[in-house]
C-alpha cells in the first residue's frame, strides 16, 4: 500500500472527518450569531498562524496545553483517571509563583527553587487522592475533580487576601523580579532581538517565535522527549502501560497497583505543577492573578487533547498545537468580530464528541477490494479499535491486541 | 449574632433552595446508573437547561414554557451521550467529559451570539417560577419550609418516592435494573437492553435540565456563564454515594444542600465567601471518605 494510498485512507478515517464536521458545525454557530463563516475562520487562522505574532501566541498558548496534557496521559495511561490537573497545576503555580515572588536570593537559585515547590505541592495534591483510594478506596476519578475546587477557591482567596497589591487595577500579586523570570527564547531588549528584527523584519515568523515564546518551550520538549523514554524504555513505564489495559495482568505479574497508583499520581500532579509555575514566572505572565488559571481554561483543554491524542506524547503535542491555534485563532475572531472566543471550546468539544461517535466517511474501497483477492483484507485505521474505550473503563472493554499497532509508543 | 444564629428558621428553606437543582440531576444520574450508563455529563445537561430556560422564559415571558424547553433541551442534550454511548459504542467518560466543555462553550457563545451580554444575563423580561405557598401549611414552623416550594421543587420530592416505586415496584424498573445489572438476560426476555439504556439517558438529561431550569428561574432569575458550577459533579459523587437509591439520593443531596447555606450563612461572620464556596466540596469529598468503606467493599466483592 502506498503512503498515497494510505494518506487517503487516513484522511476518511475518524479524526479528520471528525474534524471538518465539528468546523462545519462550529460555522452553523457563527451563522446563529451573525457572522459570516468564511470571513471567522479567516480570521482565525490569520489570527492563529496566519501571522509571526499569532504563531508565536500559538505556540506559546500550546505550551501549558500540551504540558498539562502529557500529564494527564501519563495518569490515563496507567488507567489512573486524573481529573484533578486544574487543582494541581493552579497551586503549583500559586506556591511555585509565592517562592519566586517574595523568597531572596539570587535569580540562579530561586527559579530551580520555585520550579522545584511547584513539582512538590502540585504532587503532594495529586498525592491526596491516590492516597484515598489506596486506603479507603475513594475512586480517583472523583476525589481529583473535587479536590479542584478547594484549590480554586483557596488560590482566589491567597491572592486576593494576603498578596493583592492595591496599586494596580487587577486582584494581583506584585510584579515578579525581571531576573526570576522565565525570558523569552531571545530577551526582547537585547542586542540579538535587536539582529533579529533588522534582519528578518519586525514581525516576520522567526523574529516572532524566538522574541515572543519563553523558556518553558524547552522544559516542554525536554519533558516530552523524557516522557517517551519513559514510556519505551523503563519498567514503569511498561507497568504504567499494561496497568492501563489490563489492571488484573498486571496485577498477577506481580506489580502492586498501590504504589504504581502513588507514583502515577505524583508524576503527573508534579508535572502539572511545572506547567503551572511556568505560567505565572514566565514572560510576558509576571503576577498571579486571581482566577487565571481558571479562566483560562487550560487543564480541561488539555484533557480533550489528551483524549483526541490517545495518551500518545507526539499526539499530543500535535493536537496540543491544534487546540492552542483553535484558541487563540477564537481570541482573534472575538476581537474583530464581536465573537464570544468560546467557539473555541464548541469546536473542541465536538471533536471529541465526533470522534467518540466514529464517524468515518463509508469506506469504498472496502467494496472494491473484495475484487481484488491479492490485496489483503484491510484494516480499519488503528484508531477506530480506540483506546479511549481500551484504557480506562472498568470494565474489561474487548479490545484486539493486533488492532493496536505501536504499543511502544503509548 | 453567635454562631447558633446560624441554624435559624430560614435555614431549611435555604437548604431546600440548594438542594432541588442538586437532586433533580442526581435522580437523573440516578436512573443512568440503573441501566449501566456513568453519566457524569450532569453537569452540562444542567448548564444547558438553565441556558435554554432563561433564553425561553425571555422570549415567551412565561416561566412554564421556560421549564418545558429547559426540559427538552436537556433531553435533547443527552441523546449525544445516549446516541454515542449506546449505539456507536463510545467510552460515556469521554463522551461526557466533552459534552460538560461544549456546554460551556456553546451558552457562553451563544449568550454573547443571542443576547450580546458576557457573562451575566439578567432581564425583566424573563419570568421567573413562582413560588407556590400552600396555605396554613407553609405558615407551620420549621417544616413550613417544606410547603413553600415552587413546583419544580415539589416535583424534585415528589419523585424520591415515585421513582423509588417505579425502580423497585414496577415491570419497568425491573426491566430498567434488569439491563443494567444482566444485559444479556434481559435481552434473552425479549428486552433490548438498548432502547431501555438510551430511554434511561433521555430521562437523566431531562431531569438535569429540569434542574437548571431551578437553578436559573427559581433560585435566581437570571443566567450566568458557568452557573452549574460543580452542582453536576455533586449530583454524580451523590449518584455513587447512594449506590443509586432514591432515598440515598435525597439524603447525598440534603446533606450537600446544608453544607452551601451554612458556608453562605458564615459568610456574615465575616469568612471570606472563597472559603466558604470550597465547603460543599469538602464536606462531600469528607462524606465520600467516610462513606468509601463501602465503596471499598464492594470492589473486594467484584475482586472475589
Amino acid at each position: 500500500m502506498s503512503a498515497l494510498q494510505r494518506f487517503g485512507r487516513w484522511l476518511a478515517g475518524p479524526i479528520p472527518v471528525s474534524i471538518v464536521l465539528a468546523l462545519l458545525i462550529g460555522a452553523c454557530f457563527m451563522l446563529i450569531a451573525g457572522v459570516d463563516p468564511l470571513s471567522g475562520y479567516a480570521a482565525m487562522i490569520n489570527g492563529s498562524f496566519g501571522s509571526g505574532p499569532g504563531l508565536s501566541n500559538t505556540l506559546q498558548r500550546a505550551i501549558p496545553i500540551i504540558g498539562i496534557g502529557i500529564a494527564i496521559a501519563i495518569a490515563f495511561r496507567a488507567g489512573v483517571l486524573n481529573l484533578g490537573t486544574e487543582g494541581q497545576a493552579g497551586l503549583g503555580a500559586l506556591a511555585g509563583g509565592v517562592v519566586a515572588i517574595y523568597v531572596p536570593g539570587p535569580a540562579a537559585l530561586i527559579v530551580p527553587l520555585a520550579l522545584v515547590t511547584a513539582v512538590v505541592v502540585g504532587a503532594a495534591w495529586g498525592l491526596i487522592a491516590a492516597v484515598l483510594q489506596n486506603l479507603l478506596g475513594v475512586p480517583i476519578l472523583l476525589s481529583t475533580l473535587l479536590l479542584n475546587y478547594p484549590a480554586r477557591y483557596f488560590s482566589s482567596w491567597v491572592i486576593r487576601f494576603r498578596l493583592d497589591e492595591p496599586t494596580s487595577d487587577l486582584v494581583a500579586s506584585e510584579q515578579l523580579r525581571p531576573d526570576v523570570q522565565l525570558s523569552m527564547l531571545v530577551a526582547r531588549d537585547s542586542a540579538l532581538a535587536d539582529t533579529l528584527r533588522s534582519t528578518f523584519g519586525p514581525t516576520s515568523p522567526i523574529t516572532a517565535v524566538l522574541t515572543g515564546v519563553n523558556w518553558s518551550i524547552v522544559v516542554l520538549i525536554l519533558v516530552v522527549i523524557a516522557v517517551i523514554f519513559m514510556n519505551r524504555r523503563t519498567r514503569y513505564g511498561f507497568e504504567s502501560g499494561l496497568s492501563g489495559q489490563n489492571a488484573e495482568f498486571v496485577r498477577y505479574g506481580g506489580v502492586k497497583p498501590g504504589p504504581l497508583v502513588l507514583r502515577t499520581m505524583a508524576l503527573s500532579g508534579g508535572l502539572a505543577g511545572l506547567f503551572g509555575v511556568m505560567l505565572t514566572i514566565g514572560a510576558p505572565n509576571t503576577r498571579l492573578i486571581e482566577g487565571y488559571f481558571v479562566q483560562t481554561n487550560y487543564a480541561w483543554t488539555a484533557l480533550l487533547v489528551t483524549l483526541l491524542a490517545l495518551y500518545r506524547p507526539i499526539g499530543i503535542v500535535i493536537a496540543g498545537l491544534f487546540f492552542a491555534a483553535i484558541m487563540v485563532g477564537s481570541d482573534a475572531m472575538g476581537r474583530e468580530l464581536g465573537l464570544s472566543p468560546q467557539i473555541a471550546a464548541v469546536i473542541q468539544a465536538l471533536v471529541i464528541i465526533l470522534l467518540a461517535f466514529r464517524v468515518t466517511l463509508p469506506h469504498f474501497r472496502r467494496r472494491r477490494g473484495r475484487d481484488v483477492s491479492d490485496e489483503p483484507p484491510l484494516d480499519e485505521p488503528p484508531i477506530d479499535e480506540s483506546p479511549l474505550t481500551a484504557a480506562h473503563t472498568p470494565a474489561p472493554a474487548p479490545v484486539d491486541p493486533a488492532a493496536e499497532p505501536k504499543e511502544s509508543e503509548r | 449574632m453567635t454562631f447558633l444564629d446560624v441554624f435559624d428558621q430560614d435555614l431549611l428553606s435555604s437548604v431546600l433552595r440548594s438542594l432541588i437543582p442538586i437532586l433533580l440531576a442526581a435522580l437523573g444520574g440516578m436512573l443512568a446508573e440503573r441501566v449501566g450508563i456513568f453519566n457524569i455529563g450532569l453537569e452540562g445537561m444542567i448548564l444547558i437547561g438553565a441556558f435554554c430556560g432563561v433564553a425561553a422564559s425571555f422570549f415567551t415571558h412565561n416561566w412554564l414554557v421556560g421549564v418545558i424547553v429547559a426540559m427538552v433541551a436537556g433531553a435533547l442534550f443527552s441523546l449525544i451521550l445516549g446516541y454515542g454511548s449506546v449505539y456507536r459504542k463510545g467510552d460515556p467518560i469521554v463522551l461526557a467529559i466533552a459534552m460538560n466543555i461544549l456546554a460551556v462553550g456553546m451558552t457562553s457563545f451563544l449568550l454573547v451570539a443571542i443576547f450580546d451580554v458576557q457573562g451575566v444575563f439578567q432581564d425583566p423580561g424573563i419570568d421567573g417560577i413562582p413560588t407556590w405557598r400552600i396555605p396554613f401549611l407553609a405558615d407551620l414552623p420549621v417544616i413550613g419550609a417544606f410547603f413553600s416550594l415552587t413546583p419544580l421543587g415539589y416535583l424534585a420530592l415528589l419523585l424520591v418516592p415515585v421513582l423509588w416505586v417505579v425502580l423497585f415496584r414496577t415491570p419497568l424498573g425491573l426491566r430498567l435494573r434488569g439491563v443494567g445489572e444482566r444485559p444479556l438476560a434481559a435481552a434473552t426476555m425479549g428486552v433490548d437492553p438498548r432502547r431501555y439504556q438510551l430511554g434511561a439517558v433521555i430521562a437523566s438529561g431531562a431531569l438535569a435540565g429540569l434542574g437548571g431550569a431551578q437553578l436559573a428561574l427559581g433560585n435566581v432569575v437570571q443566567f450566568t456563564e458557568n452557573m452549574s458550577a460543580g452542582r453536576g459533579w455533586i449530583a454524580v459523587v451523590a449518584v455513587m454515594l447512594a449506590r443509586a437509591h432514591p432515598v440515598g439520593v435525597l439524603g447525598a443531596a440534603l446533606l450537600f444542600g446544608f453544607a452551601d447555606a451554612i458556608g453562605f450563612r458564615l459568610q456574615s461572620f465575616g469568612l471570606p465567601q472563597q472559603l466558604t464556596d470550597a465547603g460543599p466540596y469538602v464536606v462531600t469529598l469528607l462524606v465520600l471518605i467516610l462513606m468509601s468503606k463501602r465503596f471499598r467493599k464492594t470492589r473486594e466483592a467484584a475482586l472475589a
